[in-house]
């Protein structure tokens, strides 16, 4: 923890940027082998700093940066490829990926598999992909990366394989209990739909329904109280009916 | 070392200040009360009468002393063109440009979900009633060339087209004098997208 790191030329995205003293940048990445990383930008702020165009989200790029300790300091930022453009409800929604990545990732925790998913979930939404999947997706996965992901595989009595015609209530801190008529609590998805929705597949809308409510209630669980402010922003943004028209 | 409590007390203020820290505020403080008492003195009394006394124009957001400011105020202005921008000092580098004769609208920030800033924290309310109130013809977006100025830009541009006001953008690109080769592509792919009709009557 205390010996210098040097890392070269990393894959890399850019989260969120803070300012920092007169000129400088607080930034939080997600780098392909390192994970979450928060790295001081030297004078980025100033008119003609060298990554004025780089530094910005959604754009990939190449990074290399050096230090000891979480806060390291930023020694390279090389974009390559264009930066992936967001509109609208999109654009929230590459917002809405980033503040969960900064609110559950742990510093320095390496997920190079949920980096190439952020890559493909902005992807998507750059290619105008529906929304909602693209969501759920990086959702379960995120989930899953934290060891906190969705039990959709075997009941959480004895760990029996889920019978796909089976109806299976979801009990948030243990997983599908096979549903008791008439004792309604918690949702109740049939086993198909959980071995579906486990597989990212949401074909049929109650499938996507049923992924929301559940991976809803998961991150707010790992979120512990805190609210997320694209959330709040979001509804605000709703309420003046113009959501579609935000972005470049 | 020990400073006295107030000495304490200035250098602790003085680094609320941008860039100031302990040895900067020190060395401001020491010049302060040392070889400038004066000059000390009119900074407190300005410092003072400038937080009692200057607000924010009810209009546009920009610093005023009275209810307008002096662009509100002004009757001479074009009262038909509102300028978005981000801060008080983007109305000040726009006025002085010499080349615009309208008024202003200050988001005092730009759309940035993840701190939490969002239509409300921009006084986009106030915004809107304007555009519905008055006679407005066009309404420029000069938010910056960032992800978030190009989110603000475009949700301003959306709440004009709800009212029937045409919204225009300023343009972003190629600074003057700038050799194409020393200018990096999202800049020129910025500059590309945005190109304008070249008029040929001279040459004809
Ligand atoms: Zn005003």
């Amino acid at each position: 923890m205390n010996s210098i790191e040097r890392v070269e030329f990393e894959a890399a995205f850019l989260l969120h940027a803070m300012p920092y003293r007169e000129s400088s940048q607080i930034i939080e990445v997600l780098g392909q082998h390192h994970g979450r990383i928060g790295l001081v930008a030297r004078g980025s702020r100033r008119p003609r700093s060298r990554w004025k165009q780089t530094l910005r989200s959604f754009q990939p790029m190449r990074m290399s940066w050096a230090g000891r300790g979480t806060l390291q300091t930023l020694g390279a930022a090389e974009a390559t490829a264009r930066p992936l453009v967001l509109t609208g409800m999109r654009l929230m929604a590459g917002w809405y990926m980033n503040e969960l990545l900064i609110n559950l990732l742990h510093r320095g925790d390496p997920h190079p598999d949920l980096f190439a998913h952020y890559g493909a979930a902005l992807a998507a939404l750059s290619e105008g992909k529906e929304l909602e999947p693209v969501l759920r997706r990086f959702e379960l996965v995120l989930l899953a990366e934290i060891g906190y992901g969705l039990v959709t595989d075997r009941d959480a009595v004895d760990a029996q394989p889920l019978q796909p015609e089976r109806m299976y209530a979801y009990v948030a801190d243990r997983g599908p209990v096979p549903a008791v008529v008439g004792a309604g609590d918690g949702l109740v998805l049939s086993g198909a739909d959980l071995l579906a929705i486990g597989r990212g597949d949401f074909d049929r809308p109650e499938r996507l329904l049923g992924a929301k409510r559940l991976l809803r209630e998961k991150l707010n669980w790992c979120l512990g109280g805190r609210s997320l402010k694209t959330r709040q922003v979001l509804a605000a943004m709703l309420s003046d009916g113009v959501i579609d028209g935000i972005g470049a | 070392m020990h400073f006295t409590p107030r000495l304490q007390q200035l250098l602790a203020a003085l680094r609320c200040l941008p860039g100031v820290g302990p040895k900067s505020a020190q060395r401001m403080a020491f010049y302060l009360l040392d070889r400038d008492r004066d000059g000390a003195g009119e900074l407190a009394v300005a410092l003072r009468s400038a937080l009692d006394e200057v607000g924010h124009c009810e209009h546009c957001r920009m610093f005023a002393e009275q209810a307008l400011c002096t662009v509100c105020a002004d009757k001479k202005r074009d009262a038909g063109m509102i300028c978005i921008v981000e801060t008080p000092a983007d109305v000040i580098a726009v006025d002085d440009s010499g080349g615009y004769r309208g008024r202003y609208f200050v988001l005092m920030g730009r759309l940035s979900p993840l701190d939490g800033i969002g239509p409300l924290e921009l006084g986009i309310n106030l915004l809107e009633r304007r555009l519905r109130e008055e006679t407005i013809t066009e309404v420029i977006l000069a938010t910056s060339a960032t992800v978030e100025g190009e989110a603000t830009a475009a949700y301003i541009a959306g709440l004009a087209e709800k009212q029937g006001i045409r919204a225009t953008r300023i343009a972003h690109g190629v600074p003057m004098g700038g050799e194409l080769e020393y200018v990096d592509s999202s800049t020129l792919s910025l500059a590309l997208s945005a190109r304008t009709q070249v008029p040929t009557d001279a040459v004809d």
